[in-house]
């Protein structure tokens, strides 16, 4: 035990006020036994630091590793604007708490069938023969054109045989008159000679 | 010191954000005190090792639970702290006292000096309540009110495991220091 106002250990770690270990200084002057005290604490202090610290045996050293990386929400969420994140979260809850606790849209009245089927028949028949009619005449313009193709080539077939015939007829008859030409001079001859 | 609080303060923040190389940078500040801090206070340097690696790596994965980056050397000794403790637990049989350290286990390096092997045999014969208070008072600098947070207790729990401890060490090694200065 000492005598001093406040505790010597806590005046030795400085872990008084300014004030109390202005003090406990003053004390200190007048009292031989808290000096000794203090001095035993200081080589105690002393003794303790004589022990030096020592290196780790290696260096310690993370490499990147996604096992150990926090997730994009762990870093969303200690990135700061915690309240912000919070908030705009709390807003979300409120939205969809409002879109479930909406009342349930009023059922709609049931169909009458037969006014449906009559209204889908005439969109389709008004809709479906000015579609029939324009294929049908696209059909028969497209029929039209390929008979006068046909025809017109036809004629051409039949004119090219009529010129071919008129070619052979006259090139027989030439023959023929060349025949009846050496037969004549061969019977005038035979005259002459009887 | 302003400077450096300013700075250590930057590499949580990106070290936050995923990079590997700031929180690195942090750890290499950082890891002979909890290397030390873990020696002295589990005697084994292996054991001592494990325990930092375990520490930063558990303080990476945790650092979005640091509210104050001012306060993150107390934090991370409290991280350290949990860390040595769960080794001593499972050191000691159940129902035992917390154990001293063994005699011929501690392994403070090798200084030939009497001084060193008193204080080594000194600190041994502390509880490892106690060895942890003068640890982080004598050799770490820590304030009363942060050691009981690191060590989840109050502040007169601290001090009187403190005090008491410096009883214990003052009776051996006042005489020693006096006899070994030259």
């Amino acid at each position: 035990m000492t005598c001093s106002p406040f505790d010597l250990k806590d005046y030795f770690f400085e872990e008084l006020p300014a004030q109390e270990r202005a003090l406990v200084e003053e004390h200190l002057k007048q009292c031989p036994g808290c000096r000794e005290e203090i001095e035993r604490l200081r080589l105690t202090g002393s003794a303790l630091a004589a022990l030096r610290e020592e290196e780790p045996p290696r260096r310690i050293a993370f490499v990147s590793d996604q096992v150990f990386e926090p997730g994009w929400w762990q870093r969303l969420w200690q990135s700061g604007p915690r309240l912000g994140f919070a908030a705009a979260a709390m807003l979300s809850v409120a939205i969809l708490v409002h879109a479930f606790a909406r009342p349930a849209p009023i059922a709609p009245a049931p169909l009458d069938s037969t006014a449906v089927e009559a209204r889908i028949s005439a969109e389709v028949a008004q809709r479906l023969e000015p579609a029939i009619a324009a294929a049908v005449t696209a059909g028969e313009a497209r029929q039209a054109q390929r008979a006068a193709q046909l025809v017109k080539e036809t004629e051409q077939r039949l004119d090219f045989d009529r010129r071919a015939d008129r070619v052979a007829f006259e090139e027989t008859l030439s023959l023929l008159q060349k025949k009846f030409n050496v037969l004549y001079v061969a019977s005038a001859d035979l005259g002459v000679r009887r | 010191m302003i400077f450096r609080e300013v700075e250590d303060r930057d590499l949580i923040g990106r070290a936050r954000q995923g990079n590997v190389e700031a929180y690195n940078l942090l750890v290499s500040r950082w890891e002979k005190r909890v290397f030390n801090y873990l020696l002295r206070l589990v005697g084994d340097r292996e054991d001592a090792f494990d325990l930092s690696q375990e520490t930063f790596l558990k303080a990476y994965q945790n650092l979005g639970k640091l509210e104050d980056e001012a306060r993150f050397s107390t934090w991370l000794f409290r991280i350290a702290h949990n860390q040595a403790f769960s080794l001593l637990r499972r050191r000691r049989p159940e129902g035992e006292p917390p154990a001293q350290l063994p005699a011929g286990k501690a392994s403070f390096g090798l200084y030939p000096a009497e001084l060193s092997l008193a204080v080594r045999t000194a600190l041994d014969r502390l509880s490892a309540d106690q060895r942890e208070a003068v640890l982080l008072k004598m050799y770490q600098g820590f304030k009363f009110e942060e050691m009981a947070e690191i060590l989840s207790c109050p502040v007169s729990t601290v001090k009187s495991r403190l005090y008491t401890a410096l009883d214990l060490l003052k009776d051996t090694l006042a005489p020693a220091y006096t006899r070994g200065v030259p």
